[in-house]
């Protein structure tokens, strides 16, 4: 099995203290600390976007969600996440998908965003749903409200509140969020692919489907890791380590042709957009810095 | 579930979720083909189908298990009870119940899948790396059911299950299945058994003669080693179904 390697050669010339890990290509091959470790920071990155004075919504345009709690918890995301992946044994794609459920959930809800009042709730929902919906083997929602800190029944209402905003879309594969938020345009359980229109679903031939549909999770792993693997580029500083892919790691071909040209997969444009305003948020970070 | 939309896939209208109840709403099917098969029935004598209506629901739940794999999902409790029928003779699958995603990695797979007599036999020995072809061993088994009118290997426990399997099929020699010594149930002290010749199994049960084509597509669904079974798709393009595919292509 692979293992991440820990180098701690010359070549960090510019900030000599800082350890870096070369992570494997795979996800489900890398340590599910360092995951937690690289999905916190995306986590506190995204928070500290929304957060943003020049973007953030003015108090009165703000929607209480179920996902509010009154005062932030006083337990950092990375901890909590901590916690979550440790007493549910939460898998390797659990982790990951939870990230892809904030862009499916604030496509399919405009009025969720997330920050630093909704991070944790969501967190343990997102868990919750993606550990029962993919893996074979799972823990009941009591001992996963047990674990986050709430009411078994408030777990029960906010999975349930979750699964009908993405209307039961929490498969992680190419087009589900397109989907999911056609189906909430046309308030239709399932729709008609005819009153697609221009949709473009051109994945949905034999061919591409062989290979792609859940490069997904895939790509979220390699942007994370590009986004906020740099230790000075996040905002989360629970972790004082350098994360990078492997040298001869290169993006597949398909997710290659993706990022020249978004038009080829509507979904690919959300995620897009979500993380060029990351990138923006991470540079502004890095010039910001008072070092 | 909701997105598979085939013509022979029960479709899924909705969902209705409420605190302590789930409802999904199914198009409707007026009978499964275990009852089918049942009400068939002589005194106590199970009777097959004749074996152009059986071949017309293999190749219906064919149609149906191609569209599935092709969009990565598995079934994992094909069984005649989840085969729906209506009075148009059309076949559908049905009850994903068990049905999962299978592009997205995940450690834990289970190895408790598939009701008993249609459990292929590397998950029997503890497989958790199966993939499609865990389905086309239940295909098999359900079409020596159909022709014959009784399950194929009716064990009632995972070893009996395995014996009975291995007395028709032969037990599995590390030559043609180079993996199966290093499967975590394997049991090397098991009785060895040459394979028998599955015509003279099935046809005391049918009255219809079992051709050649016949049996050597049923082969290609019940071979012990995972990796020698057919996929839906080169299934559905073996000659025993050479009437049907002439006809659409």
């Amino acid at each position: 099995m692979e293992r991440p390697v820990r180098d701690q050669s010359e070549d960090t010339q510019e900030d000599q203290s800082i350890p870096k890990i070369i992570l494997p290509s795979e996800f489900k091959k890398c340590s599910r600390t360092d995951l937690v470790v690289l999905i916190s920071r995306m986590l506190v990155l995204l928070i500290a976007i929304n957060e943003n004075s020049s973007t953030k919504k003015p108090d009165d345009q703000i929607t209480l969600t179920r996902y509010h709690s009154k005062i932030p918890p006083n337990i950092s995301i990375f901890n909590y996440f901590i916690r979550l992946t440790k007493f549910s044994s939460l898998e390797h794609c659990v982790l990951i998908t939870s990230l892809y459920y904030i862009d499916l959930l604030q496509t399919a809800y405009p009025d969720f965003t997330l920050n630093s009042l909704t991070a944790h709730r969501f967190l343990l929902t997102a868990t919750t749903v993606a550990a029962k919906g993919l893996c074979d083997s799972f823990s009941t929602n009591a001992h996963y409200a047990k674990v986050g800190g709430v009411r078994c029944h408030e777990l029960n209402i906010l999975e349930n509140d979750f699964l009908k905003r993405v209307n039961y879309r929490i498969i992680p594969r190419d087009h589900n969020i397109t989907l999911c938020s056609v189906e909430q345009k046309q308030k239709k359980f399932v729709i008609d692919k005819n009153a697609l229109g221009s949709v473009d679903l051109s994945c949905y031939s034999y061919a591409n489907r062989l290979k792609s549909g859940y490069n997904v999770l895939d790509k979220y792993y390699q942007r994370i890791v590009q986004l906020v693997g740099s230790f000075n580029a996040s905002p989360d500083k629970s972790k004082r380590i350098d994360y990078v892919l492997p040298s001869n790691f290169n993006e597949d071909n398909e997710s290659g042709t993706r990022l020249q040209q978004p038009k080829a997969s509507p979904e690919s444009h959300y995620s897009q957009k979500r993380i060029s305003e990351a990138e923006d948020a991470s540079k502004y970070n890095k010039r910001s810095k008072p070092d | 579930m909701k997105e598979l939309k085939h013509e022979n896939i029960v479709r899924l209208y909705d969902v209705i979720h409420t605190e302590n109840k789930l409802t999904l709403v199914f198009e409707f099917m007026d009978n499964d083909l275990k009852k089918y098969m049942d009400s068939r029935t002589v005194g106590n004598t199970p009777r097959g189908l004749e074996l152009n209506l059986v071949k017309y629901f293999q190749w219906q739940l064919l149609q149906g298990l191609a569209f599935c794999h092709e969009n990565k999902i598995l079934h994992r409790d094909l069984k005649p009870q989840n085969l729906l029928i209506n009075k148009k003779g059309q076949l559908k699958l049905g009850d994903f119940g068990l049905a999962r995603a299978f592009g997205i990695p995940v450690n834990t797979f289970s190895s408790e899948v598939v009701t008993l007599w249609y459990r292929a036999p590397d998950v029997l020995m503890g497989s958790r790396t199966y993939s499609t072809s865990i389905d086309i061993w239940s295909c098999g088994c359900i079409l020596a059911e159909m022709i014959t009118g009784k399950p194929l290997f009716p064990g009632t426990n995972d070893e009996e299950q395995l014996k009975l399997i291995f007395d028709i099929m032969g037990t599995p020699t590390e030559s043609l299945w180079l993996a199966v010594t290093k499967l975590p149930k394997y049991n090397p002290n098991v009785q060895q058994r040459t394979p028998r010749d599955l015509r003279q199994v099935l046809q005391p049960h049918t009255k219809e003669p079992l051709d050649g084509n016949l049996m050597d597509f049923l082969h290609g669904l019940l071979q012990l080693n995972p990796d020698m079974r057919l996929s839906a798709k080169q299934a559905l393009h073996h000659p025993w179904f050479a009437e049907y595919y002439q006809h659409t292509s």
